[in-house]
């Protein structure tokens, strides 16, 4: 299972919906699975998910592969506010480099 | 004709002279910084009568370019010992660019120790006005009165009781646009200070019946400028209106921060702060929506800002409790103090407000006094107590106003994160590394605004840089420096950077509204270069001042102490920060 902590609009996802609290999913990962395939089978309209993504802490490419037990926190294309060049991307994904 | 208006606390002169030639393209911190190291001797004593006090509106305030009504304020900061320019939003910038005046230099010290002084500038001139009535006075009961006095139009510059004490963490206060409030700050340094130790309070300008606009060289590019930049700015989905600042204000990077696992939280001894959410822009914006039963969406700092980031936090039965919730503000009083109540942080930034503090450094001495023990993490109700500390200017007080070095070397906590005595902001150097390169060799102190602009492969020739080597840091750090610089020379605030980071027009159309205003001819490349002239000149006023390379490290703590979740310490070598200034 992978724990996925969703932001902004992107709460509906989950169970627990408090803007104020913590909204989390737990799905199960196959092998293989980059965040975008998890994301995919969750049913999350890639066009909302923003730059912002981390897994395990670090700023990353939705191309990166997954495994049991990880964290993955994503926010939507309305809440990114990284001061991106500092940080440097975990995974390089083509289409969304410049986030 | 612009002028500069030397204003010599001494013998309570206010004189307009001619704008030297070489000052004449120069707005914001490059002037700022060019007239404090033309004029103030290095060695000075920051509360000595050789300091000054420069204030600057950047080079296209007062023009109809969007969000550039930023003013600088400069000299040597009684913080760090080090040159400073700090900056802040608001109409007092273009009521100053509107009078004609390209920098007011405040010079010498009265005669009568604990006299205090207002400067009244209208079109007319200006004039000293006694301020004893408004000293020892809080703000939100001072600035409602001098409204009064010289009218709705006007705008003040003012400091509080800490500025009246000479305190290390005492801001320097303007005016926001919409509610007139005290709560526009140029926080950093404790230029407030300088302006307490040169006995004036307040500069009140009032640009009534003047032309709008400033002189503007060439009509047509500064147009064709300023459409390209606002189009940007309405488009990007950070800037645009109800995009990421609008919505949820700069506080919506507490939850991504802490994501990141880079959100100081207990004095820096941890990454992640369990409370986050709790203090969070979401936690704002719902907050506001239940109190006041309908979506409340963030207003301008400053007039002729179309970002909008600026909020108000309203208390439980409706009524305004504070403006502004903003990032680093939050967090200061927020994660770092173990806080998580919003409620409680609006309360502490409200007293900062107040008494005249900047909030960034408040919090991180606040935290470092929970560290000594003097308050647990968490208790905000003490914290709330522990600044009243502070406005009272009990001895505790002026130990704690003093800012986070001071108290921590009085009460022996060697967990003080800041450089060369400036707190550390809202990014934790262990987990975001670039950054610390920059808090470390700033000419500024630990300061996160020294670098977080253009991305430098727009500014840069040299291509795309790779950001993982450690050896790009230093590059990456000095490119931003120096575009950092360049944009807080032209009223812009730094927010732009959002958009023409993006948006390659958008950077073109800055530089295009420049060179609109003066008649230059700059290219981007030129950006770069202005950017690293400003830098070198201000390195050279610190290595004048005592400052080397040595001073340009991280504090020692990080280098030994892991900082979870990421579980790793401070490891870029001296060499490549040392590597920053070679150039």
């Amino acid at each position: 299972m992978i724990e996925i902590h969703l932001y902004g609009k992107l709460r509906r996802f989950a169970r627990d919906q408090d803007p104020t609290s913590i909204s989390v999913v737990h799905a199960p990962v196959r092998e293989g699975d980059t965040i975008r395939a998890v994301l995919e089978r969750l049913g999350v309209p890639m066009e909302e998910v923003g730059s912002n993504v981390f897994l395990n802490w670090q700023y990353s490419a939705l191309t990166r592969k997954v495994k049991d037990g990880d964290r993955l926190a994503v926010f939507p294309d309305d809440m990114q506010l990284l001061y991106k060049w500092y940080f440097p991307k975990v995974g390089r994904d083509v289409e969304d480099d410049r986030g | 004709m612009s002028k500069i208006l030397r204003v010599n606390m001494t013998d309570l002169k206010a004189t307009y002279e001619d704008v030297p030639e070489k000052y004449k393209p120069m707005g914001g911190r490059w002037l700022t910084s060019a007239i404090t190291c033309d004029e103030v001797p290095p060695t000075c004593h920051p509360l000595g009568p050789n300091n000054k006090v420069v204030f600057a509106p950047g080079i296209v305030t007062g023009t109809a370019a969007p969000t550039s009504s930023r003013v600088s304020v400069g000299g040597k900061s009684p913080l760090t010992g080090t040159i400073k320019e700090t900056n802040a939003g608001t109409g007092w910038s273009q009521s100053v660019a509107r009078l004609g005046i390209k920098a007011i230099v405040v010079e010498g010290q009265p005669k009568e120790k604990g006299k205090f002084w207002l400067l009244h500038i209208t079109k007319d001139g200006a004039r000293f006005i006694p301020a004893d009535e408004y000293v020892g006075k809080g703000l939100y009961e001072v600035y409602p009165k001098l409204f009064d006095r010289f009218g709705k139009k006007a705008d003040i510059m003012g400091i509080g009781v800490a500025g009246e004490y000479q305190m290390a963490m005492a801001g320097v206060c303007f005016n926001d646009h919409e509610g007139k409030r005290p709560s526009r700050y140029a926080g950093r340094g404790g230029i407030g200070a300088v302006l307490g130790s040169k006995g004036l309070k307040f500069i009140v300008v009032d640009s009534t019946g003047l032309p709008a606009a400033i002189p503007i060289a060439d009509e047509a590019l500064f147009d064709q400028g300023r459409k390209k930049l606002t189009e940007a700015l309405r488009t990007h989905a950070v800037t645009k209106p109800q995009g990421a600042l609008n919505t949820y204000g700069t506080a919506v990077l507490i939850n991504i921060m802490n994501e990141a696992g880079g959100l100081p939280t207990r004095n820096f001894s941890s990454g992640t702060f369990e409370g986050a959410a709790k203090i969070a822009g979401e936690a704002i914006f719902e907050g506001n929506k239940q109190r006041l039963g309908k979506e409340l969406y963030n207003h301008a700092c400053s007039p002729g800002c179309i970002i909008q980031c600026s909020n108000t936090w309203y208390k439980p039965d409706g009524s305004e409790h504070v403006s502004c919730q903003e990032y680093e503000s939050v967090w200061a009083f927020g994660a770092n103090c173990g806080i998580d109540s919003l409620d409680v942080t609006g309360e502490l930034i409200r007293l900062c407000n107040d008494y005249g503090l900047d909030t960034i450094e408040a919090g991180g001495t606040i935290a470092v006094a929970m560290e000594a023990g003097l308050a647990r993490f968490g208790d905000g109700q003490k914290a709330i107590e522990l600044m009243h500390e502070i406005g009272k200017g009990t001895p505790l007080g002026r130990i704690l106003g003093n800012g986070a070095a001071v108290t921590g070397k009085v009460f022996g906590v060697v967990r003080v994160p800041g450089v060369k005595g400036q707190n550390m902001p809202a990014y934790e150097p262990r987990a975001v590394k670039g950054i610390g390169v920059t808090y470390a060799t700033t000419t500024m102190g630990a300061d996160h605004t020294a670098g977080y602009t253009i991305a430098p492969e727009i500014l840069s020739v040299g291509g795309k840089l790779d950001a993982l080597a450690v050896e790009g840091k230093a590059k990456v750090s000095r490119d931003l420096q120096a575009a950092t610089a360049f944009v807080d020379s032209t009223g812009h605030c730094l927010f732009i950077a959002f958009a023409i980071l993006d948006i390659a027009e958008g950077f073109e159309g800055m530089v295009e509204e420049c060179n609109g205003v003066l008649g230059t001819n700059w290219s981007g490349e030129d950006v770069n270069k202005i950017g690293l002239d400003i830098l070198r000149m201000e390195r050279k006023f610190n290595e004048a001042a005592g400052f080397t390379k040595v001073h340009d490290r991280v504090p020692e703590f990080m280098k030994y102490e892991p900082l979870p979740p990421h579980n790793t310490v401070y490891d870029v070598p001296d060499e490549v920060l040392d590597s920053v200034w070679e150039f």
